[in-house]
């Protein structure tokens, strides 16, 4: 098995996995998720009184940042390998002399990729609707966002990966994660900010664009190791799970 | 592999030891065993194969699926060894060079086309030639015509002969086959058998499970019998049904004189039973090979001639049929 068919193989399954993930009811229902933060930008624009931290801290982090970035990253993250498990084409991956991390990249990419571009594309539009005729500051809060959303696609989408190699209940783990511990117990124990992706996310647009502690409780040199950590600690288990996986015995 | 029937299940005394061959086996399973939790999926399994077709034969639940997804490397056994071409196929991703694997459920990309899918088995085995390779395959399978259409369009026998496609489009040294024949029309079978008759002649190992005894009677001789787990017998299923002594053999005759026969045959040992039908003579023995010395004997000797004997319970099915309920 060689170094060099393992990595002529990641952009393979990239490919295989875009296909598999632009399933046509989820696209719809996440491009109508990506509409969201571009109708309040409509709706704010309209009411022309918007200032760049109000629109930031209310349409782009209480809304881009907490609800659709999770959303995508969970959707896309655990359907990348949980579709294959379920319908047992996974096999046709792991039959194959290639090595596991090159499939857990591939599928980290291929997912991390439609997240990020998905979320990316909806908070550009939305910046160029409200933010872009505010001048630098605005542009500044439109670039610290893409930040937190690249790398929250990254952070999030490696541990729904996780998740999905151990269980066909990501789906609902990963929302509950989302919902209660990033949505309900980070609000209420400031403390688990290390434990937040959506903290690591923010954090990392702090660099871009000055937040207040209670907005961004993560300061930029702390959030983007923590987010690289937590990504390079789910690659490695993800491999090293997938090297373990076993296919049922079947009915027979 | 040399023919043998399992003792009655007993602890520890149903394994068979394996054949030996004059090379080392390309498949071998010493004592492996496989559960989960309390459930005993596969059960002290011992065999070895070689070049050549063998048909995995069991009812469901026998334990087909598990055995092949061992051979695979997809599952460990919980005791026991496993080997394909002298080496453990657990955790070394290594060994799919050598392994082609047809798996039970039918799922394929339905987004990919016949010949999308074959190549990008291709080139994730990472053959030089992926093109030349997948449409040889395709060739093979005779997916010629709707290869460049997506395979959620096609029949279920069609999306088997695609599995089939990728799984030998980098000829593998190894083919196990989870019943492959599921869906395919009668000629496609017949296509499907010639294939893997031709692959074996060619020095390829094919281990295929299948519940229909038709299709494993066509494509070869030799047979794995898996029942509740366990091995129930291994080999040629001719040779396996000449060791079920404990069951008679049954001989129809059409001869000149039946009933003269009949007289002339009852006073051998050999024979338990004979009964005179309407145009016909049906004899019961537990010795095939000392009856048919005998026949000839006793019917020159009775100056009977004989018109046909045939021996009508040697059939795959009779033996498996044995098998499963003993």
């Amino acid at each position: 098995m060689t170094l060099t068919r393992s990595v002529a193989a990641v952009p393979l399954v990239i490919q295989v996995t875009l296909r598999q993930l632009l399933g046509r009811r989820r696209t719809i229902l996440l491009l109508l998720l990506a509409a969201v933060p571009v109708l309040l930008s409509i709706v704010f624009w309209a009411a022309g009184h918007a200032s760049v931290h109000d629109f930031a801290v209310s349409v782009l982090d209480a809304v881009g940042v907490t609800l659709l970035l999770p959303i995508v990253a969970v959707l896309f993250g655990t359907a990348a390998f949980g579709a294959e498990i379920e319908d047992g084409t996974i096999v046709y991956l792991l039959a194959k002399p290639i090595s596991r991390w090159a499939i857990v990249v591939a599928k980290l990419v291929g997912a991390a990729g439609m997240t990020a571009l998905l979320t990316v594309a909806s908070v550009f539009v939305s910046g160029a609707i409200v933010l872009a005729p505010l001048g630098e500051d605005g542009a500044a809060a439109t670039r610290a966002f893409v930040a937190a959303m690249i790398v929250g696609s990254i952070c999030y989408v490696s541990v729904f990966l996780v998740v999905s190699l151990f269980t066909r209940r990501a789906l609902l783990i990963g929302l509950a994660y989302v919902l209660i511990w990033e949505g309900a117990l980070s609000n209420l124990l400031p403390g688990i900010a290390n434990l937040s992706i959506r903290q690591y996310s923010v954090g990392v647009a702090n660099a871009f664009w000055q937040m207040t502690p209670e907005e961004a409780r993560l300061s930029p040199s702390t959030a983007l190791p923590l987010a690289v950590v937590v990504v390079v600690v789910a690659l490695v288990i993800a491999t090293w799970r997938l090297m373990r996986f076993e296919l049922p015995g079947g009915s027979d | 592999m040399t023919a043998q029937i399992a003792p009655d299940p007993a602890p520890d005394e149903n394994s068979v030891a394996p054949s030996s061959g004059p090379s080392a086996p390309a498949i071998e399973l010493v004592n492996a065993a496989r559960w989960y939790g309390n459930v005993v999926a596969v059960n002290d399994v011992s065999f070895s194969l070689g070049p050549g077709v063998t048909g995995l034969l069991g009812p469901n639940g026998a334990g087909k699926t598990t055995l092949l997804h061992m051979l695979a490397g997809f599952l460990a056994p919980s005791a026991g060894k496993v080997t394909v071409l002298g080496r453990s196929p657990h955790r070394d991703p290594s060994v799919y060079r050598q392994i082609g694997l047809v798996p039970e459920r039918e799922a394929v990309y339905p987004f990919l086309t016949g010949l999308d899918y074959v190549r990008f088995n291709a080139r994730l085995q990472g053959l030089p030639n992926a093109e030349v390779a997948s449409r040889d395959a395709i060739h093979r399978v005779g997916l010629d015509d709707a290869m460049d259409r997506a395979i959620g369009t096609y029949s279920k026998g069609m999306r088997q002969r695609a599995k089939v496609a990728g799984a030998l489009v980098h000829d593998p040294q190894i083919l196990l086959l989870d019943e492959p024949f599921n869906g395919m029309d009668p000629r496609q079978r017949l296509a499907m058998m010639d294939l893997l008759g031709q692959m074996a002649a060619a020095g390829r190992t094919i281990l295929f499970s299948s519940h229909i005894l038709e299709e494993v009677e066509r494509v070869g001789t030799e047979i794995l019998v898996m029942v509740a787990g366990r091995l129930a017998a291994s080999g040629d299923y001719r040779a396996i049904r000449a060791l079920m002594t404990d069951r008679p053999h049954t001989i129809t005759i059409r001869s000149s004189d039946d009933r003269r026969l009949a007289t002339a045959l009852m006073a051998d040992p050999a024979v338990f039973a004979v009964e005179l039908e309407k145009d016909m003579l049906s004899v019961r023995t537990a010795h095939l090979s000392t009856f048919r010395r005998l026949i000839a004997g006793a019917s020159r000797s009775a100056g009977v001639r004989l018109f046909e004997v045939v021996s009508t319970d040697e059939s795959l099915e009779s033996v498996f049929d044995y098998l499963v309920r003993r």
